[in-house]
């Protein structure tokens, strides 16, 4: 007895300083079908599906330690990676941090990000099913004031958390601070310099000239001057053989590369940035015939579309997605050239176009193409100009204006042109050019309480056709919130396809607990979070999740 | 034996309650400049601290800045308080944050979360995610956006400075 209440003593006073945290999500879908909506035969067998993450860290002086048990039981929401099964451990890891001498080194899994990613990004989106965490170990050392050094080096997480790639992913990254360097007070400059490795577990001997290791570089720059900021990044991956449907092209090789640039000007009220990035065979897997997967299983790098991601729902509809392969055979596309541009101004209160509480625009477009390249198929070659336009895949131009009228009225007014290019992107028919006008009104009815109604219409010329959409919003106080919603593709070419997409809902909200739960059908199609992308079939039916932590 | 682990599920469920959502964690943030800040920093802060979570692709956090921005000025005046801004956007969306800030003249601290590491040490799920600190210790939450929370958020200021 004595031991037991030395040991439990000994528990308490040692765990007196040490936190816990947990946090839990829970998305539920029961599907049904109604008289426009059925869900695939297979599917039905299991009409509840369930995600649920339960997240633990343990943290102690300097060591760390933490697991995701993961949840997809009785299956999985559906069209999430079918790996995605079960429960299990997602991730687990003990970590080492000694903030002051500048030593974080993880055993286990862990989540990485190399400069913009283009490089290395291993990063979790429970919304689109992505947990490309790396399992391994990853040590972040501060050489000096001004020198960071990561090494890494795992397998890449492809079902749930010990289903892994047969590969070896390995790489370092160098961020040297050289304004610290020089003293410079108001000027940032910085460098940074990345090698990302993935090993083949075995050599492959059917194909000739396959390299075991597949290599890629970057090296980049960030600088600031005043209003003024401008960046650069600079990939190189090495030659490897192409993949087209999950199938080694024999004797087809070529390298990657890519280049990206940011500018900005920000001066009083006015804020501006433009990127330009140019692609080529920059899609990078752990495991060479993942690519391309509909799940986006086993990326190594990030490759987001560089577009504006969007608040209203029918501008979601024709969403840009960044195309980094190389198709040689098919589709015969290399790459992509673009880039997007920013530009918010504030009309200050007081003035003409800002009237008594001030006025804020922004203007945004984008314009990206497949790279101009000459195939040649006799030597399985392809040639890229590196400045040439190819075909065009999509641009867009939006203009946004917030402005609060009142004290208790604000509004958002929106119209967005868009151009599509479906064949080259999707594989459809037509392209489709569309216009979207938005229009939000937020009305306070009292301190707490508020009603907001969004209004939008899409004329759009092929495809779908038109669209109009409807919401309604009632925030009663603070903890409680109920919409109806309603798309209408009243413009369909078929009737029987000329569908509501309703939805009703609400939220309940306390502390850091959110309670949702939806009654409606989905449309269809992309669903896109943060540059990427996964594929929902329509369906019917409720919804309710659950986040919290304590 | 069976004492010891109902003892030892005891202790782990005490301080599972009790110490939780204190004190920030060591995570090192970028600011816009460049300069990296350690989030844990402000566990010795001798004033409260409002951490928000937002990006610029989510329209509830942006309405929630402005509306905390009509009245920053005369909470730094009578709380002292300051409020950091963790921009939880990605390499897709992240060239917007400066010149979204700068014409909208927010005065907030921004650090930039890139990859969410920030974000997943403090279970954040979605965005807006508010949180006020006052001398290394979570005095209150708030998980999304409603209309009027600001005024919510003074009062918890109010009784935090004038306890």
């Amino acid at each position: 007895m004595k031991k037991i209440l030395l040991l439990s003593s000994l528990f308490t006073t040692s765990f007196f300083y040490a936190q816990v945290r947990v946090g839990i999500e829970s998305n539920n879908q029961y599907y049904l079908d109604d008289d426009k909506i059925k869900i695939d035969e297979v599917e039905a067998e299991n009409r509840l599906r369930s995600n649920t993450y339960i997240k633990i860290d343990y943290f102690k002086d300097k060591w760390q330690f933490g697991t995701q048990l993961e949840s997809y039981y009785p299956k999985g929401i559906m069209n999430f990676n079918p790996e995605l099964k079960d429960v299990n451990i997602g991730t687990i890891y003990a970590r080492y941090n000694d903030f002051d001498k500048g030593i974080n080194i993880t055993l286990g899994h862990f989540y990485e990000q190399f400069g913009s990613g283009l490089i290395l990004r291993s990063w979790e989106d429970r919304a689109l099913g992505i947990n490309n965490a790396l399992l391994g170990i990853n040590a972040k050392l501060r050489l000096t004031d001004n020198l960071d050094l990561t090494a890494l080096a795992g397998k890449q997480r492809l079902g749930m958390g010990f289903d892994l790639s047969d590969n070896y992913i390995m790489g370092s990254n160098f961020e040297f601070n050289l304004a610290d360097v020089l003293n410079f007070e108001s000027t940032e400059l910085r460098l940074g310099a990345s090698y990302v490795g993935r090993l083949d577990s075995e050599r492959e001997t059917f194909y000739e000239g396959v390299n075991q290791l597949t290599s890629a570089i970057s090296g980049r720059v960030n600088f600031g001057l005043g209003g003024f900021n401008f960046g650069a990044e600079y990939i190189h991956k090495q030659k490897d053989i192409i993949v087209e449907n999950e199938t080694y092209q024999y004797g087809v090789f070529a390298p990657g590369n890519a280049v990206l640039v940011n500018l900005g000007y920000n001066q009083g009220n006015l804020g501006t940035s433009v990127n330009l990035r140019r692609m080529e065979n920059m899609s990078f897997y752990s495991e060479r015939d993942l690519l391309g997967n509909i799940y986006n299983n086993g990326v190594i790098n990030y490759v987001p579309a560089l577009t504006k991601q969007y608040d209203f729902s029918l501008q979601n509809i024709y969403v840009y997605q960044a195309q980094p392969h190389l198709d040689f055979f098919q589709a015969q596309k290399a790459g992509e050239i673009g880039g997007q541009y920013d530009i918010y101004y504030d009309f200050e209160e007081g003035s003409t176009l800002g009237g008594n509480f001030g006025t804020h625009v922004a203007l945004n477009g984008s314009y990206w193409a497949g790279l101009k390249s000459t195939y040649d198929y006799a030597n399985y070659q392809v040639e890229n100009e590196f400045l040439g336009f190819g075909k065009k895949y999509y641009s867009d131009i939006a203009l946004e204006i917030r402005k609060r009228w009142t004290d208790d009225f604000q509004i958002i007014a929106m119209y967005m042109n868009q151009y599509y290019n479906a064949p080259l992107l999707e594989g459809k028919f037509e392209d489709v050019k569309a216009d979207i006008v938005s229009f939000e009104g937020l009305y306070n009815l009292t301190e707490i309480s508020s009603l907001r109604l969004e209004l939008q219409h899409m004329w759009a010329t092929a495809d779908k056709n038109n669209w109009a959409a409807a919401t309604l919003e009632y925030v009663p106080n603070q903890k409680f919130s109920f919409y109806v919603s309603d798309l209408y593709n009243y413009g369909n070419d078929y009737d029987e396809d000329k569908i509501h997409y309703y939805n009703v809902g609400g939220s309940f909200s306390k502390g850091a607990t959110r309670l949702s739960a939806n009654y409606g059908r989905q449309r269809g199609g992309m669903i896109c979070v943060g540059g990427v992308c996964r594929y929902v079939p329509e369906s019917a039916g409720f919804s309710l999740s659950l986040t919290t932590n304590f | 034996m069976k004492l010891q682990v109902s003892l030892i599920t005891m202790c782990l469920l005490f301080i599972s309650f009790s110490y939780s959502q204190n004190r920030l964690p060591n995570v090192a943030l970028k600011g816009l400049d460049g300069k990296t800040v350690n989030i844990a920093q402000y566990n010795n802060s001798e004033k409260p601290v409002i951490l928000s979570f937002w990006a610029t692709w989510c329209g509830p956090c942006i309405k929630e800045l402005e509306a905390i921005n009509t009245k920053y000025a005369d909470w730094q005046k009578n709380y002292g308080v300051e409020l950091v801004a963790v921009s939880v956007d990605d390499s897709k969306t992240l060239s917007r944050v400066r010149p979204m800030i700068k014409s909208k003249g927010w005065q907030y601290k921004i650090l930039l979360d890139t990859n969410h590491e920030l974000k997943r040490i403090l279970n954040v799920a979605n965005v807006p995610y508010t949180l006020i600190l006052f001398k290394g210790k979570v005095m209150f939450v708030h998980s999304n956006y409603t209309p009027g929370i600001e005024t919510k958020i003074e009062e918890e200021l109010n009784k935090i400075v004038n306890k």
